[in-house]
């Protein structure tokens, strides 16, 4: 589904992705940890452009996303669904226009239609009485949640998660975490940048260590957490674990 | 006479005598005219040029027309809106039997705009990168966010700058006599060269400006308050 080939990023003279390849299947949940710096954000952010790399390939479905034009990037994008660490949700919008503006704007539903789907995706993230309210009224984890039904309601391929629950107390990580993991049984294709182990050991079906801009080791979990090869991801293993 | 007669026959020769109290009015009215409609050129082209800014400063498009508008800007903030409006009236439109009060529109909506653009700019920039991030991963493409994403939010933020630009406005169409135009100001003056009495008509000439203005200022502080309240903190 997502082909990465040698991708770079340079941000002026640094050098944050050192020529990452791998490959992402239909329905794989790719957990990608490493230390902060690692560029495990800014590959993730590569993967619907909203970084622009500067050198190798990523292939969406066989299309090449770094030689597109800015039409055919949005059309891509409307199939990738993406959360940020920090939400976004748009503050001047109640719950439901948050989830349905995109589909209605972009033309792909009806407002009647969005607003059918809106109920139904609010009903799965258990926040359906707040289909009224402002994103300022709810907690952090209530946030994120809306911020994945946001996502979903452009019925997208692939998810991208970028540290979705980072910046959440700790008790709201778990309703989070609990989503994700509904909608990876699912069969939804995601990749996930996250600090949370139990979550990579028990939903991933890969994981992705990356630390100095490269995929250091990857492996099935079970085989990667208790056995690591890479001195760097033993090191790593031993302090966060 | 007692000091109370005298002021009454001041007030009556200032005002009354003559029906005098027609230049106030009649300059009011060309006053509020001209300012309405130099708010309403101000605020689009003042919009269109903040984004053609912005855009310029996000996405590294629109060169030549940010450079342009960059010139504007330098232009019209670095000179005295008095000069622009005697150069527009006397040297763009100095063959050409015109309107002074369409000139007075354009010369004070030309300067509002520049002025507008830099507040529209800074409240666009002020929107979190994210906002802009989360609807282009949504697939909306740069003006669709623009449009339903990041102007509402940077509208509300610079509601208050606006609305002073827009007192700032009505007080600088003070210097449109310089075109000989009767706006409230010239209304002033003409009854004090009538007269030889310059502390009455001058004092209600400021009188008129300082009740628009508080009035104005009322509402925007009004305004301000039901923007707070459905912040919904």
């Amino acid at each position: 589904m997502i082909e990465v080939k040698e991708l770079h990023k340079h941000f002026g003279d640094l050098h944050i992705l050192k020529g990452i390849t791998t490959k992402i299947e239909q329905g794989e949940k790719v957990v990608i940890i490493g230390p902060s710096g690692s560029g495990k954000s800014t590959f993730l952010r590569c993967l619907n452009r909203l970084e622009q790399p500067t050198g190798g390939q990523i292939l969406f479905n066989g299309e090449d996303l770094t030689a597109m034009k800015d039409a055919q990037l949005y059309a891509v994008r409307e199939r990738m669904g993406m959360v940020f660490q920090h939400f976004h949700l748009f503050p001047h919008l109640t719950i439901k226009k948050n989830i349905t503006l995109a589909p209605v704007k972009l033309g792909l539903m009806t407002q009647a239609e969005a607003d059918a789907k809106a109920d139904v995706l609010l009903t799965k993230v258990g926040l359906s009485d707040k289909a009224d309210q402002y994103p300022n009224q709810l907690s952090g984890g209530q946030k994120q949640r809306i911020a994945i039904a946001r996502a979903l309601a452009m019925n997208p391929e692939v998810m991208l998660f970028d540290e979705p629950t980072s910046a959440l107390d700790p008790e709201m990580v778990g309703e989070v975490l609990e989503l994700m993991r509904e909608l990876a049984e699912e069969g939804m294709t995601m990749v996930v940048v996250t600090h949370e182990m139990g979550f990579a050991r028990e939903v991933a079906s890969r994981v992705i260590f990356m630390d100095d801009g490269k995929i250091m080791e990857e492996n099935e979990p079970q085989e990667f957490f208790t056995n690591p090869q890479n001195p760097r991801l033993k090191e790593f293993l031993s302090k966060v674990l | 006479m007692n000091f109370f007669e005298q002021f009454a026959d001041k007030l009556y020769s200032t005002f009354i005598e003559g029906a005098r109290w027609t230049y106030l009015t009649d300059g009011l009215k060309t006053t509020l005219i001209v300012t309405f409609f130099a708010v309403i050129v101000g605020v689009i082209l003042g919009f269109l040029i903040a984004v053609i800014r912005s855009t310029h400063d996000k996405t590294g498009k629109l060169k030549i027309l940010n450079f342009l508008a960059k010139v504007y800007l330098t232009v019209i903030r670095g000179t005295p809106v008095v000069v622009q409006l005697l150069i527009i009236y006397f040297v763009i439109f100095a063959s050409v039997n015109i309107d002074k009060i369409f000139v007075a529109v354009l010369a004070f909506g030309l300067n509002s705009a520049a002025y507008v653009a830099e507040i529209v700019r800074s409240g666009i920039m002020s929107i979190d990168n994210g906002q802009f991030e989360a609807g282009a991963s949504l697939g909306l493409n740069y003006p669709r966010t623009m449009i339903y994403i990041i102007m509402p939010q940077a509208f509300r933020n610079i509601l208050p700058a606006l609305a002073n630009e827009f007192i700032v406005l009505l007080k600088e169409t003070s210097v449109a006599g310089y075109i000989a135009l009767t706006d409230l100001t010239k209304g002033g003056d003409i009854i004090r060269s009538a007269t030889y009495e310059a502390f009455l008509p001058l004092i209600a000439v400021a009188l008129i400006y300082l009740i628009m203005v508080m009035i104005l200022s009322g509402l925007v502080s009004k305004l301000e308050r039901r923007l707070a309240k459905s912040d919904r903190g």
